[in-house]
């Protein structure tokens, strides 16, 4: 009378999936169930920002009603709830209109990263040789130098040579180039970082005993890396995704801060560099949008960290 | 209970049970085990991996790494309670009284400091007053006693830069620096080569003898058992099976797991079937309920599934927890 | 040990030129600067134009341009800088330290502070304690620096009064707390806190886990089997071996400190190289730009350098081979 002569649907019921398992593993993660709540609250706040706001975005003339009603620099009051900056437009429509900028520069800088660093860490990891010589060499170079400094220059020289300002059409929204130009510069210079740490777990997954045996088996590189190699490697890659677009938004901030951003496309990091140099005055058009970059930051980070308990298990205890 | 009939008992255990608290569950890893050590014996814990023979080991020095932590039970030495001393006590009794050698010498020295450093630092935990002039002879004698030659020089050596052999005697000579009464060796060679396990077996015996103190000899390879022990303590999955003398236990084994145990070590010298023991390694997380043996057991009755059976004598200075015993002949391995 | 030096200073060289070569890439990858500043000057005439380009050197073919900078460099002329010809050495030469000054200070503060709290956290993984300082480096790590250092100003300087809020020393006259040397602390005292605490986070979490997983290692259990006491087992046995991989990181943590720069020097208005940057490629001043670029790459490797230097020295299991 061993156990195992239990009957088979009750064992399937037992052993859930591991994602199910992951799932609860993550509801119990009292950082990562925050930093969802906090991610959701920013989507969310993203689609809705610009219905829900109580004046227009800039460069909207209208955003600039308070503007003309005199009442720029005002503080916090019952009419402006976070107050009016030193250009005349209201703090909390800023920061809700500005809320869509950051979801946008963190997702696509994330989209971007994610793809080339996948691709060239598979490459580098999987297959070895030249291709991952030259991207040891790259991510070598990458630690070594001062990418924000690059950044700047590169966000400068691109911004003028592309006049600033405009934005095209893409599917019916209007995308800002400028920012899309941040955009860019910062995914060139993340994915080094990325593609390192995929090539790292590729190497890791390669020499597992299961991926011998299915070589053995006569399964094809294509195979081997799409069905068995990067399915082990997916959780890795989300948590990285995760902390990604925490950096990416934090680095637009930064950018826009110094005056590289584009001065129409009102980002967070915008509103921060209009109004620094009145800081003695204005404190309430520093703190609040500055908040909103950090609580956001926060939330991904978290979120991000919930993940990498949930989803890598490491004996917690 | 048992009966000590001829030399006086050093460790006495009772029904200890350590756990461990886990997210994913509680792990019994020592669920109930009873058995003493005797004054200047050589006595054997044998066990597949997972039966609990570390972990008794660590809770008698009580330093069950968290989750861990006793439950229940009695563990006395010298008559003293250990689970009522403070931790200031028990510190002092580590190393001094009560010390343990580990399974890997790579793991087990600390990579950054030399070996003279890590000697003296069991030597002045225990005696604060003592000179650098007086560790370091005493030190130079430790690893003569180990056998570490050029020992002038190497002290100053880092772990990286000794043999596997070597480490493991520098462990050694860690652990019997104050001459402790108690000495568990955890599968102290387990991880050294073929070779040299033979000639760290030889130095432990010799070592034993020298300074008259109690070893219990923590391992699963039968062969180790029959060469160095008298008497040997069976444990499986957290409980004590059988405790038994060596020779006893080698040609009357009492309890099913013993039996598959030494049926299942290879011999070169005469034909034999290889039996394996059918069944997995239970989860201590949610044991078998009753014997914990009782899945895998050719011999197991309703009874055995239902309540956990408790060490009878079977013999002089034989004990076995199994309730059919009486019913069974189990096959031996006659040393001849 | 020698030779490994000499040899990590030899390969520096062909990854400073590298640099420097994309450095320069980079910044005329739109088109010579002269005619992007055009770009928001309408007025000005194309004699103008040509007649700058001709003084700077930029009607030349950019191979040319680079290895004319590049023999200028390796004299330590940094060249001449585009807004009103100064020479780039003279302006550069008194930001260099300022800039040192405030990195060695964070940094080496951030470290010193860092392990006991790190410890502390790693003796009670998971615990009220550990908690609140695992969110606090989260927290850290989350912040934008400058805002941080905005809000810094906003309380201590503005409200409260008791630190100045930019430059590194007082203006002219003006010294804060009685006299030059305490001025000096005064004014470091908000930008250091600034970088203290961002890079604090990121080495309390390394050193946390660290300790952690070396908390649950054998040797450690060994020491406590010994007699040790639990002082020695975590301060002396576990922390030493906690630390060696952190200082490799605090190498990388430096390079990180001295790129982000810009961004404190900036909210502090501090004299240092960083604030330079920010104001040279706003105006494509190239020279200045390369120039900053040079002395941060150089200064990075050097502190690279040494930290490996510094881990030889502090793990025994690479020192003796």
């Amino acid at each position: 009378m061993s156990r195992d002569n239990k009957p088979t649907a009750e064992r399937k019921r037992r052993s859930a999936s591991q994602w199910a398992v992951a799932w609860r593993r993550f509801k119990r993660s009292k950082t990562g169930v925050v930093g969802l709540i906090i991610v959701i609250a920013v989507v969310v706040m993203g689609i809705i920002g610009d219905f829900v706001a109580p004046y227009p975005a800039f460069p909207n003339p209208k955003a600039l009603t308070p503007f003309y009603n005199n009442n720029v620099r005002t503080p916090p009051n019952s009419h402006y709830l976070l107050g009016t900056d030193v250009l005349g437009t209201d703090v909390l429509s800023d920061i809700l209109h500005g809320t869509k900028y950051a979801l946008y520069v963190g997702i696509v800088v994330t989209a971007i990263t994610m793809a080339i660093a996948i691709i060239v860490g598979a490459i580098a990891g999987y297959f070895g040789g030249w291709v991952d010589n030259v991207l040891m060499r790259i991510t070598e170079v990458f630690l070594v130098f001062p990418s924000l400094l690059f950044i700047l220059v590169f966000v400068r020289v691109l911004t003028l040579g592309a006049g600033a300002g405009s934005s095209i059409n893409f599917l019916g929204i209007s995308i800002p180039i400028g920012l899309t130009i941040v955009v860019l510069v910062l995914a060139v210079f993340n994915w080094p970082g990325d593609a390192r740490m995929i090539r790292g777990e590729f190497l890791r997954v390669r020499e597992l005993e299961f991926v011998e045996a299915e070589k053995a088996l006569g399964a094809s590189n294509k195979r081997i890396i799409f069905r068995h190699i990067l399915p082990n490697i997916l959780s890795s890659i989300i948590v990285v995704a995760s902390l990604t677009v925490a950096y990416a938004i934090l680095m637009e901030a930064g950018v826009s801060f110094l005056g590289f951003g584009d001065v129409n496309t009102m980002t967070w990091g915008q509103i921060l560099e209009n109004n620094f140099s009145d800081a003695r005055i204005v404190w309430w058009a520093l703190l609040y949008p500055g908040l909103a970059i950090l609580i956001t930051v926060f939330g991904f980070n978290l979120l991000g960290d919930g993940l990498s308990d949930a989803l890598n298990p490491r004996l917690r205890d | 209970m048992e009966k000590n009939n001829m030399t006086e008992t050093l460790l006495k255990i009772e029904g200890l049970k350590t756990y461990f608290f886990t997210e994913a569950g509680v792990v019994k890893a020592v669920d109930g085990i009873t058995f003493d050590v005797r004054k200047g014996e050589s006595l054997g814990l044998v066990g597949e991996s997972g039966s609990g023979k570390t972990v008794t080991a660590l809770s008698v020095l009580r330093i069950v790494p968290k989750p861990g932590r006793i439950v229940e039970g009695k563990i006395e030495f010298n008559g003293e309670n250990l689970l009522s001393k403070s931790e200031k006590e028990m510190q002092s009794m580590r190393g001094r009284e009560v010390a343990i050698i580990f399974q890997d010498p790579s793991s087990s020295l600390n990579p950054v400091f030399n070996v003279e450093r890590q000697l003296r630092d069991v030597l002045t935990a225990h005696e604060k007053k003592m000179s650098k002039e007086e560790s370091h002879k005493k030190i130079l004698e430790l690893m003569n006693l180990v056998g570490i030659p050029e020992a002038e020089f190497r002290m100053r050596e880092y772990p990286h830069q000794f043999s596997g052999g070597m480490k493991q005697r520098v462990a050694i000579a860690r652990a019997l620096a104050l001459q402790p009464t108690l000495l568990f060796a955890d599968e102290p060679t387990t991880a050294l080569d073929v070779t040299i396990q033979a000639q760290v077996l030889d130095l432990l015996e010799d070592l034993k003898k020298k300074m008259g103190m109690s070893l219990v000899m923590i391992t699963h390879d039968m062969g180790i058992i029959a060469k160095m022990t008298t008497r040997v303590v069976v444990m499986y999955a957290g409980n004590t099976c059988e405790i038994a003398k060596t020779e006893d236990l080698y040609e009357h084994p009492r309890h099913p797991y013993t039996a598959s145990l030494l049926a299942a070590v290879p011999r070169l010298d005469r034909k034999k079937t290889l039996s394996i023991i059918p069944g997995n390694i239970p989860n201590l997380i949610e044991p078998p309920s009753g014997c914990r043996f009782h899945p895998r057991c050719e011999f197991a009755t309703k009874k055995c599934e239902e309540t956990p059976p408790v060490l009878e004598e079977v013999e002089a200075d034989h004990f076995v927890a199994c309730y059919e015993w009486k019913n069974i002949t189990l096959k031996g391995e006659s040393s001849k | 040990m020698f030779r490994y030096i000499v040899r990590r200073l030899l390969y520096m060289i062909p990854v400073a030129i590298g640099i420097s070569i994309i450095a320069f890439i980079t910044m005329y990858a739109a088109g010579d600067p002269i005619t992007l500043i055009k770009a928001g000057k309408p007025n000005v005439t194309e004699a103008t134009i040509q007649a700058l380009k001709t003084y700077y050197g930029l009607d030349k073919p950019i191979p040319v341009q680079y290895l004319t900078w590049l023999a200028n460099i390796l004299q330590l002329n940094f060249g001449k800088s585009l807004y009103g010809g100064q020479s780039v050495n003279l302006i550069l030469g008194p930001r260099i330290w300022p800039t040192i000054e405030l990195q060695l200070v964070s940094l080496l503060l951030a470290f010193a502070i860092s392990i006991p709290i790190a410890v502390y956290s790693a003796r009670k993984p998971y615990s009220k304690q550990d908690v609140t300082v695992t969110s606090f480096s989260l927290f850290g790590v989350s912040m934008p620096t400058f805002w941080f250092g905005i809000i810094l100003i906003i309380i201590f300087s503005f409200t409260l009064g008791w630190l100045p809020s930019a430059g590194s020393q007082g203006a002219a006259g003006f010294v804060w707390w009685g006299n030059p040397f305490f001025d000096q602390i005064a004014h470091l005292i908000l930008p250091v806190a600034v970088l203290v605490y961002v890079s604090l986070a990121q080495n309390i979490r390394l050193i946390r886990a660290n300790m952690l997983e070396i908390l649950r290692s054998d040797y450690v259990l060994a020491a406590r089997a010994s007699g040790l006491s639990e002082r020695k087992v975590v301060y002396s046995y576990a922390l030493r071996n906690a630390i060696t991989p952190a200082i490799t990181f605090l190498g990388i943590a430096l390079g990180g400190m001295i790129a982000g720069a810009p961004m404190t020097e900036y909210v502090f208005s501090w004299p240092g190289l960083g604030r330079q940057y920010v104001t040279s490629t706003l105006g494509l001043d190239f020279p200045t730009i390369m120039g900053i670029t040079m002395i941060i790459t150089v200064m990075t490797l050097i502190a690279n350098l040494i930290m490996d230097i510094v881990y030889v020295y502090i793990d025994p299991r690479v020192r003796i081979r």
